[in-house]
């Protein structure tokens, strides 16, 4: 880490989100907000989103198509049997192995579209801003650089309820 | 919808948040039992022997079973159904519950998870060894080959069985691991040893709770959550289209998909309130499985075995109703009073009229009895699956091929084996997982804190 962090550390989810929305009015953003547990204001607040629920929209489209595709391919153009007195596209009982099979390929392509987009895979050696971020602190890290006008008002506003460190 | 004020404090004794992680980690961190080790000598002497019979089902064959032409489901496809049933209930638990918002889940929920990918992992033995040839499973992957059908059969539920039960198992694995991830995170950085901040650390793939993580995790948890509820109640009922496919007398009714899921999942939330009565017994985690907790489960259950009775009752009716000579004859001659009279009412008895006694106040409270019910409740449960295989297949159609079922002791062994299985890997889990969400059991903690009045307390969802 080269460039230099100032840290806000708060104790609990209110007086972290009272600090965050203070600074939000004046134009101070952190680069980024550690959390125990998912706090929705800071997730609603920051200038961030994702699109991982319509990324699934359409891999479970895809994979649908897909896979009715292949049962109708194999079981009526590439090698057609009668079973039971059914047709040979029996559309029907397709559905069921469709159904499925399409959530099992949304599941694991979901998985590997967050783990590429969070950045969350086997192997990571985690960047750990504050060691108590993970049990019982709320952090807040601002880039030095960038805040050089503020400082003094977001030091104020962190001590408030936290503290820096 | 009940809110918090009406279910009061979920984690009992005003903890904060380090103290949360602390006494849920406290098992790992700890040095282990020696009942554990005990337990789990157990555990692997039953798994022992269950390797011991399936090596002799594999090197001589099925014909060491106690399955014959006319009872060719016996153990097998019983303990399977059994296995899958019980597994139903982790899925099943997080996500209706998450569904409803029911915040008291996040106490349970990881517990019923893990419990659910034994169980899977279980049922799925059953049915690969009941094929004779195992070494020949692949042959049921639809892929390219040149046999004479070239593949397989979509149309046979066996078929959507497989699917589903594949399925099943990486779902409901992958949905457990995910969850874990912040908790792992919460280890590596607790811990004090060395090996094991790196080995978490290995398992939390590089988790730190950022926002950026948290947004993406719960944008998955939305997406799996919403999918699971689907495959929670598809899977169940694909495998009871295994029997309501075919055309036999007491399997071919279309009560048999919701009657198979509403059994799955009562099996189930029994086995739920089985392994959380241990682990509050074993861990003392009573300030986070509270009683109010358990009660909750409870009055789940009464309903459940309301509708479990309904189901039987409606059965019976309908084969009466429907005048069908072989429906009557099933149901009146065969399962009530015939050879297998004792299953059907232990099932009965077991499943519709005992759980009712969760009614009264007094039971619900008393550990011991809830613990009591229900291990009564999951065997009810055996017995309704003894019912519904042996008691059709024993007197079909033909009264020159009806034949009674008794097992053998491979077939006991492997079941037996399947049940050490399933202790030893919730034993791992004791000792090496921890068994409460942290993270999710943090957030719904501060409705406990009045946070001094202060400042405003949002409420999310």
């Amino acid at each position: 880490m080269s460039k230099k962090y100032i840290l806000g550390v708060f104790d609990d989810e209110a007086t972290l989100v009272d600090a965050f929305e203070k600074l939000k009015d004046k134009g101070v953003m952190p680069v980024e907000v550690y959390t125990p547990y998912p706090v929705h204001e800071i997730l609603e607040g920051m200038p961030i989103k994702t699109r991982i629920t319509h990324a699934a929209f359409f891999y479970g489209l895809f994979a649908a198509l897909g896979i009715l595709g292949f049962l109708t391919y194999a079981a009526v153009i590439d090698w057609p049997l009668r079973y039971g007195g059914k047709p040979f596209n029996a559309f029907p009982s397709f559905i069921v192995v469709t159904i499925v099979a399409t959530i099992l390929s949304i599941t694991l392509l979901t998985l590997f579209t967050f783990s590429a987009r969070a950045k969350v895979f086997p192997g990571k050696k985690a960047e750990i801003f504050h060691e108590r971020a993970t049990d019982d602190k709320f952090v807040m890290v601002f880039d030095k650089d960038g805040i050089a006008n503020d400082s003094e008002s977001l030091k104020a506003i962190l001590t408030e309820h936290g503290k820096i460190e | 919808m009940f809110n918090s004020a009406v279910r009061g404090k979920l984690i009992d004794g005003d903890k904060s948040f380090s103290q949360i992680s602390k006494e849920i980690l406290a098992p790992i961190h700890a040095k282990t039992p020696l009942w554990w080790y005990a337990a789990m000598l157990v555990s692997l002497g039953m798994f022992g022997f269950g390797l011991y019979c399936k090596y002799i089902t594999i090197s001589t064959g099925i014909g060491t079973w106690g399955v014959n032409n006319s009872v060719a489901w016996g153990w097998a496809i019983i303990n399977f159904v059994w296995w899958i049933g019980i597994g139903h209930a982790g899925t099943a638990f997080s996500i209706f519950l998450l569904i409803l918002r029911q915040k008291w889940r996040t106490a349970i929920n990881r517990a019923a998870e893990a419990m659910t990918v034994v169980a899977v992992f279980c049922a799925s033995l059953f049915p690969l060894l009941h094929m004779g040839r195992p070494w020949l499973f692949f042959f049921i992957f639809p892929y390219p080959n040149t046999r004479g059908p070239l593949w397989v059969n979509f149309n046979s539920p066996l078929f959507w069985d497989f699917v589903a039960i594949s399925a099943y198992l990486l779902i409901s694995a992958s949905f457990w691991y995910f969850g874990m991830v912040p908790d792992f995170a919460t280890i590596r950085d607790t811990a004090k040893s060395k090996i094991k901040k790196a080995v978490y650390g290995f398992f939390a793939f590089g988790w730190t709770g950022s926002s950026r993580e948290w947004l993406r995790f719960e944008g998955l948890s939305f997406v799996l959550g919403g999918i699971a509820a689907v495959l929670v109640v598809s899977v169940h009922s694909i495998v009871s289209t295994d029997f309501a496919v075919s055309v036999q007398a007491g399997w071919h009714t279309t009560i048999f998909p919701p009657y198979f899921v509403i059994g799955a999942i009562f099996s189930g939330f029994a086995m739920v309130l089985t392994l959380v009565i241990t682990m509050r017994g074993l861990y003392n985690m009573n300030d986070f499985i509270t009683d109010r907790h358990v009660d909750a489960v409870c009055r789940i259950l009464i309903f459940i075995s309301l509708i479990m009775g309904t189901a039987y009752m409606t059965e019976i009716f309908i084969a009466w109703y429907s005048a069908s000579e072989y429906e009557t004859y099933m149901f009146f001659k065969n399962r009530l009073f015939g050879d297998y009279a004792f299953q059907f009412w232990a099932m009965f008895t077991a499943n519709a009229v005992i759980p009712q006694l969760f009614w009264f106040k007094g039971v619900r409270k008393r550990m011991w009895i809830v613990f009591i019910i229900s291990i009564i409740i999951n065997i009810g449960m055996w017995f309704e699956r003894f019912n519904i295989v042996v008691t059709t297949l024993s007197r079909d159609y033909l009264p020159a091929a009806w034949a009674n079922y008794s097992p053998t002791y491979v077939e006991v062994g492997f079941f037996i084996g399947t049940l050490g299985m399933f202790l030893a890997g919730v034993l791992l889990f004791f000792r090496y997982i921890p068994m409460i969400a942290i993270s999710e059991l943090k957030s719904v903690a501060k409705f406990d804190k009045p946070n001094n009045g202060q400042l405003k307390a949002k409420s999310h969802e």
